[in-house]
């Protein structure tokens, strides 16, 4: 019986409206809800959803930020997960650095199976769970809809551009999450309880022996430009002159 | 448009908009309420305060009575047109006029609705903090016109105190400037806070200026399962020790079944007789703990069974679905609604009595209940059998809110908590009011509207 790990970063709610910081430095997040990764909670589900069905035995979530991500992580525990790996460090991580560091976890913990989100909706950048599969040297199965697990395989349907792809990949794996992969579970609270006994590993990054070092440098953030307001026009004629002018007919 | 009143009203007002269409009429004959067939004369849609006066006076003029129109998503038929009455629907008069940001108001037309005013609060950084879930279509004069309170009332208060300065056209016509925005005044009778909760019998409400708060911090959202009603302002009182609550609410297993079947998601794996939700300020990771230390608290003591969290804006929206879900889930089997309050103190005691009335009263029917209960607010609702005629149910449901209004007299209570008395609550007044109180209202309407012409019909 397989263990499964997963990704869950934390990032501003997708509810929330980001605002700039006023000196261009990043995004403002005092006294701003931060929650799951919405792909990285989906990823869970089903690692839990799996190890229900008697597929796995563990289900391990892994965080890599600084040291306040311990609470993020309970409430993965509080979810299911059976335990948890903190890897600490107050820099902001990049895909390759993210990448590199679960490959040093997965060489610890031998995994069956990596579930990650397939993109976080904070950079969007779409590259940690393929990078981790190319370093791995292992398949990948990415925006999955659909898992199913059987004889060393996993069968994912995935969404694609031109509709739905299902393909076979062996075992062990990276899986990323589609949004409809499932519809995450509410944390009960007697779990909150629970969570607090369950295992937290604190892994100093320093420590890994993973190249951290800033491969992009983030120079200015800035709110995208406004949308200029509307004009009304009269009538067609008017409407038409006004397109002509601006070169669209 | 043959009728020579429309005649004279649309030789006064040439550039007023009138509609007679059957359809419209219908439409904006009636609220929520199904219970009354709408029969308005006609659909009048004033763009202008001087245009709202014109009529006022023209319904002087012609002995026509108004019923002033907002969203119409009212529950006690206060906005109902089914005797030949004008509406006057203030929907285009939905602007807002100006922002001070030193004195942190907003004032709006009254026909702006409530979430057009959080939206507009909101681009200030600021929040209207009045809230429920009618928001989307009630409007900021219907607020008005019935104290709304909602969901927040727990922490904000009712519409009243948020209602800075009022403009108004009174039954005669003229236009009055009620407190203009002033935090103090010491100079008379307080006739803003007169119009507020007057349900559209002393004037109409054209223009509001809002009060706006601070944003609250970063808040969580819980679900809780409860063995019994007795548990209910246990945890209230447990939950209100630790937290600072912005919103605690209850419903019953039935109202979890409606509102499920009505597509909400299910949060928690097992059945349970009673629910609350409630939200608290949880800008920290001691705020967590103090929510959690209640729960246990609440679990030790066997007020709670079990309990979710919402972890996410996402899923703390799925676990308020299935609290604000409720009226809309119910709809469909018309049913026959109490909103009734009594202090908090007097709950409990209050509670049993109820319980063990309406299970007597109502064996053969569905009863709903849910409602803010940190508020001591109850919303009972009765749902109708289909085989049952309209009228046979609410003769039948009739019978017990007699009993009911029976019930909060000698608890001190209210026949209507936030929804106005408007028809539906008329022959109750009684219990909630004295002889000498009902009195008074009516010397007060007579000074406003010496003609009767607003709202006739409505409250009293």
């Amino acid at each position: 019986m397989m263990k499964i790990l997963v990704g869950y970063k934390r990032v501003v709610d997708y509810n929330v409206r980001i605002q700039v910081k006023p000196d261009g430095t990043g995004v403002v997040t005092d006294g701003v809800k931060l929650s799951a990764n919405p792909f990285d909670d989906i990823a869970l589900e089903e690692a839990l959803r799996l190890r229900e069905k008697g597929l796995a035995e563990e289900v391990v979530v892994v965080g890599i930020g600084p040291s306040d991500l311990t609470a993020h992580l309970r409430n993965g525990l509080a979810m299911g997960a059976n335990r948890a790996i903190h890897v600490v460090t107050a820099d902001a991580v990049q895909p390759l650095t993210a990448a590199r560091t679960l490959l040093k976890l997965v060489e610890k913990e031998q995994p069956g199976l990596v579930i990650l989100g397939k993109q976080a909706i904070d950079d969007d950048a779409n590259q940690t769970g393929q990078m981790l599969a190319a370093l791995w040297d292992r398949p990948q199965a990415t925006f999955a809809s659909k898992v199913e697990i059987a004889d060393g395989k996993a069968t994912v349907t995935r969404e694609v551009d031109a509709g739905l792809e299902v393909i076979s990949v062996d075992l062990p794996a990276v899986v990323t999450s589609d949004l409809r992969l499932n519809e995450p579970r509410f944390i009960k609270l007697p779990d909150i309880m629970k969570a607090k006994s369950k295992p937290i590993d604190l892994i100093e990054l320093a420590t890994l022996g993973v190249d951290s070092g800033d491969h992009l440098k983030t120079t200015h953030y800035a709110a995208p430009a406004k949308r200029s307001k509307g004009v009304m026009v009269k009538d067609a004629a008017e409407l038409v002159a006004a397109l002509k002018q601006k070169g669209l007919l | 448009m043959t009728d020579p009143r429309l005649a004279d009203l649309q030789a006064s007002l040439p550039n007023l908009r009138l509609l007679t269409e059957p359809g419209d009429l219908e439409h904006y004959g009636r609220d929520w309420t199904r219970r009354w067939t709408p029969a308005p004369l006609a659909i009048a849609l004033p763009s202008s305060v001087e245009e709202v006066q014109e009529v006022m006076r023209w319904a002087n003029r012609q002995g026509v009575a108004v019923v002033p129109s907002g969203g119409r998503t009212g529950l006690s038929g206060g906005a109902v047109a089914a005797q030949g009455e004008l509406v006057l629907s203030l929907q285009r008069m939905n602007r807002a006029l100006a922002f001070e940001a030193a004195d942190r108001t907003l004032t709006v037309q009254a026909g702006m609705t409530l979430q057009q005013a959080h939206e507009a609060a909101r681009g200030h950084g600021l929040i209207y903090p009045v809230d429920f879930a009618a928001r989307g279509s009630c409007s900021i004069g219907g607020n008005v016109a019935t104290n709304a309170g909602g969901i927040r009332v727990i922490r904000y208060g009712n519409t009243r105190e948020w209602i800075a300065g009022l403009k108004v056209v009174a039954g005669n016509g003229e236009l009055l400037e009620l407190n203009r925005g002033l935090i103090k005044n010491s100079s008379g009778y307080d006739l803003r806070q007169l119009m507020i909760g007057s349900e559209g019998t002393l004037g109409i409400v054209v223009e509001a200026t809002l009060k706006l708060a601070e944003p609250p911090p970063p808040s969580q959202v819980m679900l809780l399962a409860l063995p019994h009603m007795d548990a209910l302002m246990q945890v209230f009182a447990a939950f209100r020790a630790r937290l600072s609550l912005q919103a605690f609410e209850f419903f019953t297993a039935l109202a979890l079944k409606h509102v499920l079947a009505h597509g909400a998601q299910r949060a928690l794996d097992g059945d349970y007789p009673y629910y609350v939700v409630c939200e608290f300020d949880a800008a920290d990771e001691a705020a967590r703990d103090a929510a959690l230390a209640a729960f246990e608290q609440a679990v030790e003591q066997g007020w709670v069974l079990d309990g979710a969290i919402a972890q996410s804006e996402a899923q703390a929206a799925a676990l308020w679905r299935l609290r604000e879900g409720i009226t809309e889930s119910l709809a469909p089997h018309r049913p026959y609604k109490n909103d009734i309050s009594v202090r908090i103190g007097a709950v409990p005691a209050f509670l049993h009595e109820m319980q063990a009335l309406l299970t007597q009263a109502y064996p053969q029917f569905e009863v709903v209940w849910f409602g803010h209960i940190g508020d001591g607010n109850l919303h009972i609702n009765v749902l109708k059998p289909q085989a049952l005629a309209d009228a046979e149910f609410i003769a039948q449901c009739e019978q017990v809110t007699k009993l009911l209004a029976a019930t909060l007299q000698r608890h001190g209570g209210s026949i209507s908590a936030e929804h106005g008395i408007g028809l539906v609550k008329r022959p109750y007044l009684e219990s909630t009011r004295s002889a000498a109180e009902i009195a008074l209202m009516r010397g007060v309407r007579q000074v406003f509207d010496p003609h009767g012409i607003l709202n006739p019909g409505k409250l009293f």
